[in-house]
């Protein structure tokens, strides 16, 4: 099964990413679980939205604290409580203006930061990052597929489609540069 | 099941999904928080021409009972949908609609009482109207959601029963959980469940009145009777979830075992945390302990017979409650039903109450195995014990 933790502020998409990230993992024939919580909206309250992807059903019900992924909208969120779960194994990737050596001081862990802010302004999209980190994480963890994940933000996109799916493929496409790198 | 023929829904669209299917023809419904999306989705469905009924707006829960128990007594299928604080509201008119043996199907997100506020998945709110005389089902996925209103609807409307039924389950975990759900056809829905058709009902052709004035004598009478049908659901209940196999291939039981051959004890729950527990007897089993989950479905009423028959014998009982009543030997619900329903029986089990995932407490399965694991150590007292 694979469990990652999407963190983000009220109004920056992280429950949507969950939801798009997990319609598109269906699509490739999983079965999924896409939760937040979240209780009273507050915008710009801390939000954490979970995802479960496996090839059987699900049943369990409760929060991820050993996550396999973070997906993290926010620096000021990744901190020590989030990391509390997470293991070197755990594939993070941050919003940042900083860089990945600016994280080292969280510990042994495998973090990527991401200006995601730039790549959504670029495509018009101001800072909603959340189709550009999508695309980064498909980069990132390697599934799921770009395609298939281009044609969910297409379909799922209220408005601005065509650059949504460009901010996206932009973010897959520089994570993809940066893990040949490594 | 079939993932080409499934869709993703929540929890909440998957009830309302249910409630279409059913064909209401009279929606009175306040919205709350964590419930509102189940509203917001029977309107759409209304625009869509999916669902003729009249979509009702009170000016609050209380009301929007009032007008479900007054439409439901002319003789028409009647659904509604609340949380929390807005059950708390509908108490005085939960008795009302029991007493008037009026079959309105009703989903409640579980979700934590005030005082402190929140928002979070805790069973307090529907326990605390365990005596209402309401068909009680608590659900740990949308798909059982779905289900369960069909079941609901079915088992409330026999003439034999016609009470009316809450389904519950939890905010977020359930509520808000996208998952992979099969929808049945409304052709297949028309076939398992007729259209309600009740011999006495509000008719201006007929003359009647309900709810009048009555003796002492006829009062005890009444109680005496709605006291009777409680006693017969447990047996239509069953038949109904039977029916819904042959329909659906799904079957859920009123008492669902998981596990259980061979088992020396037996983890209780309702609700998601039943979900949960499943990982945890999965490893327990691996690791060599022999314990397996029975999951309450049905809570009222509540399977007294059927557990005094699965539990006798067994070695250890241990109870996990998501929810809280103060003053009742350390505060579980659900480990005082136990309790009693075991009393006098021969091997019974030692019984453990814990209370976790109380306030929406994150239950993980390793702290479910950690209660168990307790349990293996201590002797069982009365009273409940406060976990995680």
């Amino acid at each position: 099964m694979l469990q990652v933790r999407i963190e983000g502020r009220g109004g920056q998409g992280a429950q949507l990413a969950g939801q798009i990230l997990a319609t598109t993992f269906f699509r490739e024939g999983k079965y999924i679980q896409s939760f937040a919580s979240f209780g009273g909206a507050r915008r710009g309250a801390p939000v954490s939205s979970f995802l479960r992807v496996d090839k059987l059903p699900i049943t369990l019900h409760c929060d991820i604290d050993k996550p396999d992924a973070i997906l993290c909208f926010d620096s000021s969120l990744l901190n020590e409580t989030l990391l509390e779960g997470a293991t070197f194994r755990t594939k993070i990737l941050v919003n940042s203006s900083k860089g990945t050596g600016d994280f080292k001081h969280l510990g042994d862990f495998d973090i990527t930061a991401l200006n995601a802010v730039n790549i959504s302004r670029a495509h018009n999209l101001g800072r909603i990052v959340n189709s550009t980190l999508m695309g980064a994480f498909a980069g990132l963890v390697g599934a799921p597929d770009i395609e298939t994940l281009l044609a969910v933000i297409r379909e799922m996109s209220p408005v601005k489609i065509e650059e949504n799916a460009a901010s996206c493929r932009e973010g897959y496409e520089l994570i993809k540069k940066v893990k040949e790198a490594v | 099941m079939k993932l080409k023929d499934a869709m993703l829904l929540t929890g909440n669209h998957a009830a309302a999904y249910g409630a279409m299917l059913a064909q209401p023809k009279v929606m009175p419904i306040y919205p709350i928080t964590p419930q509102t999306p189940v509203a917001e989705k029977l309107t759409e469905f209304q625009l869509q021409g999916l669902l003729d009924a009249e979509f009702i707006t009170p000016e609050s829960e209380h009301s929007a009972m009032a007008a479900c128990i007054s439409a439901s007594l002319t003789g028409v299928r009647v659904f509604t949908a609340t949380s929390s604080q807005g059950l708390m509201l509908m108490h005085e008119l939960l008795h009302f609609a029991s007493g008037a043996r009026t079959p309105i199907v009703m989903v409640n997100a579980n979700r934590t009482v005030a005082s402190p506020w929140g928002f979070w998945a805790d069973h307090t709110d529907s326990l605390s109207q365990r005596d209402t005389g309401w068909l009680q089902y608590y659900v740990e996925n949308p798909q059982e959601a779905l289900d369960t209103v069909l079941q609901a609807y079915k088992t409330a409307e026999n003439p034999s029963v016609l009470l009316p039924a809450m389904i519950s389950y939890e905010a977020f975990y359930v509520s808000h959980s996208l998952e992979v759900v099969e929808i049945p056809s409304q052709e297949a829905v028309d076939s398992y469940l007729p259209p309600f058709d009740p011999e006495l009902r509000f008719d201006p052709e007929q003359g009647r009145s309900f709810g009048n004035v009555v003796s002492q004598e006829l009062y005890y009478r009444h109680r005496k009777q709605l006291s009777q049908a409680m006693d017969k659901v447990f047996a239509i209940a069953k038949d109904a979830d039977e029916k819904w196999k042959e329909l659906t291939g799904r079957t859920y039981g009123l008492v669902e075992r998981y596990k259980c051959e061979n088992a020396q004890h037996i983890i209780i729950a309702m609700g998601t945390i039943s979900g949960t527990a499943r990982a945890a007897v999965d490893k327990m089993q691996s690791d060599g302990i022999p314990v397996g989950l029975m999951k309450i479905r049905l809570f009222r009423p509540f399977p007294v017979d059927k557990l005094r028959q699965e539990l006798a014998g067994r070695d250890k009982v241990i109870i996990l409650d998501r929810g809280s009543s103060p003053g009742t030997g350390g505060g579980s619900v659900l480990h005082q039903e136990v309790k009693s329903s075991l009393y006098g029986l021969k091997n019974a089990p030692e019984v453990y109450g814990y209370l976790a995932g109380v306030g929406g407490t994150n239950i993980t399965p390793e702290k479910i195995e950690d209660l168990v694991k307790r349990s293996l150590k201590e002797k069982s007292t009365t009273k409940s014990i406060w976990g995680w």
